[in-house]
């Protein structure tokens, strides 16, 4: 069984249609890269996983279960469950400014567990606050647990985002070009963190501008143009052997760069 | 000197009205403001509009004629006075600086960046605990100026509730020149509403250097 099953993810923003039914699936502890020009549809498609946006038509399954079903026309509702099967890592990090590296771990797990401390099943503070101390560790940033964020460097900022998203522990863990907003030194501590979650066997999307990254840390590409999966494969497939014109303009494009 | 002492003691207790009709108006006029701003920035349309409307109607208008509707409207339209002079001072000042304050709150609440939300949404947070828990104080980190010159100017408004006999201290000292022809006592209040400024610039600076840790 598929980790993650889309069906004909449709989005339209007024009169332009960003995405014209995107399929795809993805086995567990796989991790699928999405490239293309911008514009083409990549965060779009990445926000409507993350229900940042509402896809107008089209499922998304996890684990076999439909966490979104909608029909043109239909307003379907997001259950918290389904919101919590993503994670999603963002290109401006955004930590919470006025909290500490571990509040801002910790901040969404203490809610969440007050939420359903009227059910009686309750995570306890000292269950999250070692689960933050050990996602602080695996990201490299123990002995930065009480800085602020404005303290930080960029590419400390998004190693605190990482772990922050894997606080709830997602089943799938999305990232939106994580390493853009950063200086190009930077890029490589965040894209080291990225690759030993790989090693853990977790589940990934990441929408990405870094090809040798992409080829390195992915199990399949998907090229994406015009709102369509316009190519998809194995990283050789898609970088050493593009069929499509498009594909093959794209790559010699992002190689002069 | 020993009238001196007697006139500033008998300031001070014009000074405790004065501060009455502050901290009063701060109290309720800071959370409803919070209501107004809500209220303008709804997607619902006619409650915005509504609400923007009546701001514009508060804001375009003297508060010195705002106090004297309320007082003697009643009046004109039911024969009678309905509010004693301090709830209609309360109830004008407040709406008046609930209106000033939704601007400031509103502008705060749309300077944070769509990315803080979305955040907070990932991680499976509510719209409530977002805004209480990640928004709010980065909202109020950054009204501190604006909203420190409306507070500063409401002290001074308030020598405005005069106009409808509330006896506050302009008031207060103004029977000194009436009756006795002393006119210092009026040009001493200024001393009341310099030191109790100077407390409150203290106070915001201290705020403002409390929320010094983080930037947004």
């Amino acid at each position: 069984m598929n980790m993650l099953e889309i069906k004909g993810l449709r989005k339209r923003f007024g009169s332009i249609e960003v995405l014209k039914g995107i399929d795809l699936s993805l086995g567990k502890g796989e991790v699928l890269s999405i490239i293309g020009s911008s514009g083409g549809g990549k965060t779009t498609l990445l926000r409507c996983m993350n229900f940042l946006e509402t896809a107008d038509s089209g499922e998304i399954m996890v684990n076999g279960k439909s966490v979104y079903h909608a029909c043109e026309g239909e307003k379907p509702v997001v259950t918290p469950e389904a919101q919590l099967s993503f994670g999603l890592v963002f290109q401006q990090f955004n930590l919470f400014p006025q909290y500490s590296v571990l509040e801002n771990l910790m901040l969404a797990p203490k809610l969440r567990a007050k939420r359903k401390s009227t059910i009686g099943k309750r995570e306890s503070m000292e269950e999250i606050r070692a689960r933050a101390e050990e996602l602080l560790a695996t990201v490299g940033l123990t002995d930065k647990a009480d800085a602020y964020p404005c303290q930080l460097s960029g590419g400390q900022q998004q190693r605190v985002a990482i772990a922050r998203a894997l606080m709830l522990s997602p089943e799938i863990l999305c990232f939106d070009e994580p390493t853009s907003a950063l200086d190009p030194e930077l890029t490589g501590e965040v894209l080291r963190v990225i690759r030993s979650l790989k090693d853990s066997e977790r589940t990934m999307i990441i929408v990405t501008h870094e090809m040798e990254f992409a080829r390195h840390v992915s199990d399949k590409v998907i090229f994406i143009a015009d709102g369509v999966i316009a190519e998809e494969g194995t990283p050789e497939e898609i970088f050493d052997h593009p069929q499509s014109e498009k594909l093959q303009a794209f790559l010699s494009h992002s190689q002069k760069e | 000197m020993e009238q001196f002492i007697s006139i500033t003691l008998d300031l001070l207790n014009g000074f405790g009205e004065t501060l009455t009709i502050f901290f009063v108006t701060l109290l309720l006029a800071l959370p409803l403001g919070l209501l107004i701003a809500f209220g303008s920035m709804s997607r619902f349309k006619p409650l915005s509009a509504l609400t923007r409307g009546f701001v514009w109607v508060i804001r375009g208008t003297p508060l010195m004629l705002q106090l004297l509707v309320v007082y003697y409207g009643p009046g004109l339209v039911m024969g009678q006075i309905l509010l004693t002079e301090a709830y209609a001072v309360y109830l004008t000042f407040t709406i008046n600086y609930a209106c000033y304050f939704s601007e400031i709150y509103r502008g705060g609440i749309e300077s944070i960046s769509r990315g803080q939300y979305e955040a907070g949404k990932v991680l499976g947070m509510t719209k409530g605990e977002v805004f209480f828990k990640v928004i709010l104080l980065q909202v109020v980190k950054r009204i501190i100026p604006p909203m420190s010159n409306e507070v500063i100017t409401l002290v001074k408004d308030t020598s405005l509730a005069r106009v409808i006999g509330y006896y506050e201290l302009i008031y207060f000292a103004q029977r000194y020149s009436k009756n006795a022809g002393l006119l210092w006592p009026l040009f001493y209040t200024a001393v009341y509403y310099l030191v109790f400024t100077a407390l409150l610039t203290l106070l915001f600076r201290w705020l403002e250097k409390k929320l010094d840790y983080f930037k947004t």
